[in-house]
């Protein structure tokens, strides 16, 4: 293993309350370390910024979803190859990058742990096979179970909300799958939708046939996360994602899930009031306040940039209602008992009052919330923009003049409607970057050995040229170091890395096989003995990290 | 008598993995029955004889034939990938990879036939779902000018026909197939009428009105049908898709299911040519950004778009998993052969469902023959070295 000296930079690690000093970080074996004999690699990052590697809490990377929007959309990559060389398999770039290209581009970024947010367990083995394909990062996933009919079926057995047959099944899962976390996609909805295309509207509507409700989905599942102990809590799309007064809803799911442990995904998608002419409007302060209040709950923001994007969800009547708004193409693909996806391209404009709005609320999330910790970015990659605009982002969020000149540019009676033109003159400061492109996101994962620059952290470090123009600074590092291996120097890959799956375990009892069997057999068209992953090519190398109940 | 199972059979797309084998010398029977799997078994299990390796038809070993495969491929102007018929997504990922390295072009199926064209997939979509889902939801499947009967002899019993539930069969083929002869609706127009048929059904169901010759009553049956249900599917393959117009025919279809979705569920289920067309496709979408056929020759991956067959190939190195005839095959005119281990029978790996949905297959009777992963593997190190 290399031994790396990185030199004399100046070091933000907020998760060790360092604000950049000037110190050096010592790499060995993979892992930050004390010191670093005469004989290590000597970086010299005088006059540049070192920050642990890039954690990204929320992205669509891998998986069925992913690749039916491959299949969709290869118009909008045919204009960005990516060639072979000797030590890199080619591929294509665009909003939904090839597998191999999404690893490059996301090391090249500067970003070395990735979660992919959304898959169904039914094809984990398809998911392993993606993140395999994807190097140069650590990858996880999250697996859907806010649709489960198995499930709903526990849930409405007496006391089966709060059962530990309940908790049993979730901690089945994870292990079947190698999933690291529970995400809840409008829970109930996707099933009403798949079968006759209905929704859900509020949590205390019924799903049919099951007779369970959204609130109580989210309270059974929320809570055997919560009691499990799982490092990353429960992972919420929350119901009536981008309908105008959706934050009463979200505000609701909130409250549902008070006391416990909880992850908002995209929340400006969910932060919406009711102008009139049933236009949204701007609710995101009302959920800051909710959140300052709570700090058992986080959220990533899921801004959107001006420009083309995919949306891909497993909200199937999310997908439905953009085909209608008048989506040239849009795929749907059902998966049985679990959940549903839906897939349209998209463009953001600016000129576009909902557009702008949605753009302004995802920066007024960033800009008024308080905590940084609680607020994380993500552009819920590629649903509001490729993770490719991350750098123009954080300088949105550090450049008050150049956030000012984009705010000019756009539909003018949509901001008005937020708190942008208010004075909001908020800078973020490089420390709250790290905070919430690093520190804040692996905290939340349960990741202890990342998002962190102290001794025993994993040794994934990205050092920046301290430029005046935040988005060239963030968009090309001028050293990525992966598991203690330079991967990067100046915007060029010079070592493939393969990178870890990471995978988490929580004990259970496994004679809940024998009250999931005859569900299955019912429900499931594949046996119950094949579901699980248990091939070591998919599941190896891993880290798995244990509940904390366990 | 001997018993295996339950398994993951490969015999057609459905990835049946439900399935105990009982052998009896050499009658092989499968529990469900299928013949389709039962024969496709045994073949993979009759091995007679077989070198393990060929060069020009002489039994060599596995080493030199893989060294003059290398040579061929790093000397070939020219070079395509193909055919992938009970591959696993192991196979595919090598052979992908190695097309990457040589420059190849990469199409699952014969290079000889028509080929698929641009996909109609991305102008305007699709919605699909998994056997499950249309089993326990669509109450009128329509099977589109193919006979799964004999193509995949389980599919209507695994849709729940034959089980609890009303559903109707409806099916468009003017031939006498044995799935005709389940329909509870059959329309018998020819093949040619397709594009009318499907864009008259898109018009009519949104209630434009057409001037319509004879095929109005059967068309009006069709809807009618349709009108009575909350979801229905549409099962197709290359009976609507191969051949010139395929795309439109496609496309057609495509755009019926999404009106169709305005007042119910719609969903398709595509018949793959064979099975382990799915795997590679997949694979290939993830691994290049492009499903169907894609070039490396330029360096990086391209779509390919041909409709007739490409003859510019000097070198041809064709994957498929195990059995008497399979394996990897190498060469102009097919030079060299090495067997590979049978996917699903002596090798373990994945496969993708025709529907998507990834699943194990397992190894019930071991074989000394590596898989076609491995032998590409092999072959990538030798290329490069």
């Amino acid at each position: 293993m290399t031994e790396i000296r990185i030199s004399g930079g100046a070091v933000h690690d907020p998760a060790n309350d360092v604000d950049g000093a000037v110190r050096d970080v010592c790499l060995k074996d993979g892992k930050v370390v004390e010191d670093v004999g005469p004989g290590a690699r000597r970086i010299d990052a005088r006059g540049m910024v070192v920050m642990p590697g890039g954690v990204d809490i929320h992205a669509h990377i891998a998986g069925p979803k992913v690749n039916g929007a491959r299949k969709l959309t290869p118009d909008t990559r045919r204009d960005d190859p990516v060639n072979r060389t000797s030590m890199l398999r080619s591929g294509t770039g665009g909003l939904v990058p090839s597998t191999f290209t999404t690893g490059y581009r996301y090391s090249l970024l500067g970003y070395t742990t990735v979660v992919e947010a959304a898959a169904p367990p039914l094809a984990a083995r398809h998911v392993l096979a993606e993140l395999r394909d994807t190097p140069m990062i650590d990858k996880a996933f999250l697996i859907l179970m806010g649709n489960n009919q198995v499930l709903f079926e526990l849930m409405r057995q007496p006391g089966g909300a709060a059962s530990e047959r309940l908790r049993d099944a979730v901690a089945w899962w994870l292990e079947a799958t190698g999933g690291y976390g529970v995400k809840l996609v409008n829970p109930g909805g996707v099933e009403l939708f798949k079968r006759d295309n209905g929704n859900v509207h509020s949590l205390d509507d019924h799903v049919a046939g099951f007779e369970v409700t959204p609130r109580q989905v989210l309270e059974a599942i929320g809570g055997a996360v919560d009691e499990l102990g799982l490092p990353h809590p429960v992972h919420v799309h929350a119901n009536n994602l981008g309908l105008p007064g959706n934050a009463d809803t979200t505000l609701e799911t909130m409250r549902t899930l008070a006391g416990r442990q909880a992850h908002f995904a995209h929340l400006q998608f969910h932060a919406y009031g009711r102008a009139s002419g049933g236009l949204p409007s701007s609710r995101a302060p009302a959920l800051l306040d909710h959140l300052s209040d709570h700090p058992e709950l986080t959220a990533d923001v899921g801004q959107v940039m001006f420009g083309e994007a995919v949306t891909m969800t497993a909200d199937g009547p999310v997908g439905a209602l953009l085909r209608d708004l008048g989506a040239e193409a849009w795929l749907n693909h059902d998966t049985e008992v679990e959940t549903g996806c839906g897939i349209v391209p998209y463009r953001y404009r600016a000129s576009s009052y909902v557009h702008a709005l949605q753009w302004g609320i995802g920066l007024e999330l960033f800009l008024l919330g308080k905590d940084p910790w609680q607020i994380m970015l993500s552009t819920d990659h590629p649903n509001g923009g490729s993770f490719l605009s991350y750098p123009k982002l954080i300088r949105l969020l550090m450049d008050r003049g150049f956030r000012d000149e984009e705010i000019g540019r756009a539909n003018q009676r949509a901001i008005r409607r937020t708190a942008l033109t208010d004075g909001l003159d908020r800078e973020y400061t490089l420390n709250e970057i790290a905070i919430i492109t690093r520190a804040a996101p692996a905290r939340r994962l349960g990741l202890r050995d990342k998002g962190h620059l102290g001794i025993g952290a994993d040794a994934d470090v990205t050092i920046y040229h301290d430029r005046d123009d935040r988005e060239e600074m963030f968009a090309t590092p001028r050293y990525v170091i992966k598991g203690g291996e330079l991967v990067v120097e100046e915007g060029e890959l010079h070592r493939v890395e393969d990178g870890v799956l990471l995978s988490a375990r929580a004990e259970f009892d496994p004679e809940v096989s024998r009250v999931l069997e005859p569900l299955f057999g019912e429900r499931y068209t594949v046996a119950f003995e094949h579901y699980p992953v248990r091939d070591p090519a998919l599941r190896e190398p891993a880290r798995v990290i244990e509940a904390a109940g366990s | 008598m001997s018993e295996l199972g339950p398994i993951t059979c490969m015999g057609c797309g459905l990835l049946c993995d439900d399935v105990t084998v009982e052998t009896s010398g050499d009658d092989v029977r499968l529990r469900p029955e299928c013949r389709l799997g039962a024969r496709w078994f045994a073949e993979r299990t009759r091995l007679t004889g077989k070198p393990p390796a060929t060069i020009n038809g002489e039994p060599a070993e596995v080493g030199a034939a893989l060294a003059r495969a290398a040579e061929l491929l790093r000397s070939a102007r020219r070079p395509a990938v193909s055919g992938f018929e009970g591959a696993t997504v192991e196979d595919a990922r090598a052979a992908v990879a190695l097309a990457d390295r040589i420059g190849a072009l990469v199409s699952h199926g014969s290079l000889d036939g028509p080929w698929a064209g641009a996909p109609a997939v991305p102008l305007r979509g699709s919605s699909t779902a998994t056997l499950g889902e249309i089993r326990d939801r669509s109450r009128v499947v329509v099977i589109w000018r193919e006979d799964p009967e004999r193509t995949h002899p389980r599919l209507l019993g695994r849709l729940g026909f034959g089980g609890p539930g009303e559903r109707t069969l409806v099916v468009v083929d003017e031939r006498e197939t044995a799935t005709a002869a389940r329909a509870g609706l059959r329309l018998t127009w020819s093949r040619e009428r397709d594009l009318v048929a499907l864009s008259a059904l898109h018009a009519l169901q949104r209630g434009l009105t057409i001037r319509l010759d004879e095929l109005a009553s059967e068309l009006s049956g069709l809807l009618e049908r349709l009108a009575t249900v909350h979801h229905v599917t549409f099962v197709y393959g290359a009976g609507l898709t191969a051949g010139p117009g395929g795309q439109r025919r496609a496309l057609a279809l495509h755009e019926l299911v999404r009106s169709l979705c305005q007042e119910r569920h719609a969903v398709t289920l595509e018949l793959p040519a064979a099975p382990g067309t799915r795997s590679a496709d997949d694979v290939l979408a993830w691994q290049t950004g492009y499903a169907g056929s894609v070039d490396f020759a330029s360096g990086h991956p391209e779509l390919v778009m041909a409709t007739e067959p490409l003859d510019e190939f000097d070198v041809t190195l064709r994957v498929e998993s195990g059995g008497s005839g399979g394996g990897l095959v190498a060469g102009p005119d097919a030079e060299v052969w090495i067997r590979t281990a049978a996917a699903g029978v002596s090798a373990e790996g994945t496969a993708h469902r025709l529907d998507g949905v990834p699943l194990a297959l397992q190894a019930p009777q071991a074989d000394s023959a590596p898989t076609a992963a491995a032998l590409l593997a092999r072959l990538l190190e030798r290329v490069q070295g």
